[in-house]
């Protein structure tokens, strides 16, 4: 099975931070079962935001931080998360770890003719500089956490892909938790994205084909950073 | 003898300034080496800091202050 399924997108992230502590290059494609909306840890131990989150949680939707940066991004049968564990050796930039990740879903993307770039996308969640866009609107967006161990510096690279769109009560309190925590980020507009399932809407099989195009591009580039750190020592 | 806590220079290429998302440690508290005290972030990524010896740890620059490559945030005495 090339998507590891979660029963809750806690489960998921859990399994990625067990990859980073392990520290060896891996690669993880999985999709949570239960509607869940996970966001920065950094943002989830604010005072100020406690209430919200107890909020989101009576609403029904299950709250699960993670350990990288980034803003709020929903889960469940919507999102197709992408993680990257890299080695993060001396010349691998911020940018490099980036590129890496969203060129494997751009050469993902290329396979069935969808012309994919990176740049932000005003009014989508969880916006920055390095969103996969398609058409101007955000199919994925990418985040990094980066640790030392005594062997050197690894990376999670994570990008999320929307499969389709939340339903619109998970969108709606993404866009209450996402008012909260970014008071000063332009609101979140559907239209700012678009999904796998839109962008194949003509061929269901290509959706299917998707993830299999994907792991691969991804294990393309693993291998090749890998080869070149091991000439680089 | 203090040994500061400094935001390492080859963390990122650019010249982007980083904030200083979470300290895991109180200021006065005891620190192991190697423990980690603090995460920052610039540009979506988020970087551990790791105590960089033993001893009581003096916090300079607040969490939610913004810092760049190459500053002390702190020290450990």
């Amino acid at each position: 099975m090339i998507i590891a399924p979660f029963a809750t997108a806690k489960d998921g992230v859990a399994r990625e931070a067990a990859l980073f502590q392990a520290g060896k290059p891996a690669l993880l494609l999985w999709q949570a079962e239960a509607q869940a909306l996970v966001l920065p840890s950094a943002v989830a131990r604010r005072p100020a935001f406690q209430a919200h989150l107890q909020q989101t949680q009576a609403a029904g939707y299950q709250v699960v931080t993670r350990g990288s940066g980034g803003g709020i991004v929903p889960q469940g049968a919507c999102t197709l998360n992408l993680a990257i564990c890299a080695p993060h050796g001396s010349g691998f930039s911020l940018e490099d770890g980036y590129r890496l990740i969203c060129g494997a879903l751009a050469e993902a993307l290329s396979r069935f003719d969808i012309d994919a770039q990176t740049g932000a996308c005003p009014g989508s969640f969880c916006d920055g500089a390095w969103n996969v866009l398609v058409q101007g609107r955000k199919l994925a967006g990418t985040a990094q956490r980066v640790r030392t161990t005594p062997e050197g510096r690894v990376a999670l690279l994570h990008a999320a892909i929307l499969l389709h769109l939340p339903d619109p009560g998970h969108w709606a309190e993404l866009c209450l938790l996402n008012q909260a925590a970014f008071p000063s980020d332009p609101l979140l507009r559907p239209d700012a994205h678009t999904t796998i399932a839109s962008l194949m809407s003509e061929a269901p099989n290509q959706q299917r084909s998707f993830p299999g195009a994907l792991i691969r591009a991804a294990e393309d580039r693993l291998s090749a950073l890998m080869l070149r750190e091991k000439r680089a020592a | 003898m203090a040994t500061d806590i400094i935001i390492p220079s080859d963390l990122w290429d650019g010249d982007e300034e980083c904030v200083i998302t979470a300290w895991l440690a109180s200021d006065s508290a005891l620190v192991s080496e190697g423990a980690l005290i603090a995460e920052i972030m610039t540009a979506k990524v988020q970087y551990e800091i790791l105590a960089p010896a033993s001893g009581t740890l003096s916090i300079a620059k607040a969490q939610d202050e913004v810092a760049a490559k190459g500053d002390v945030i702190g020290d450990v005495s």
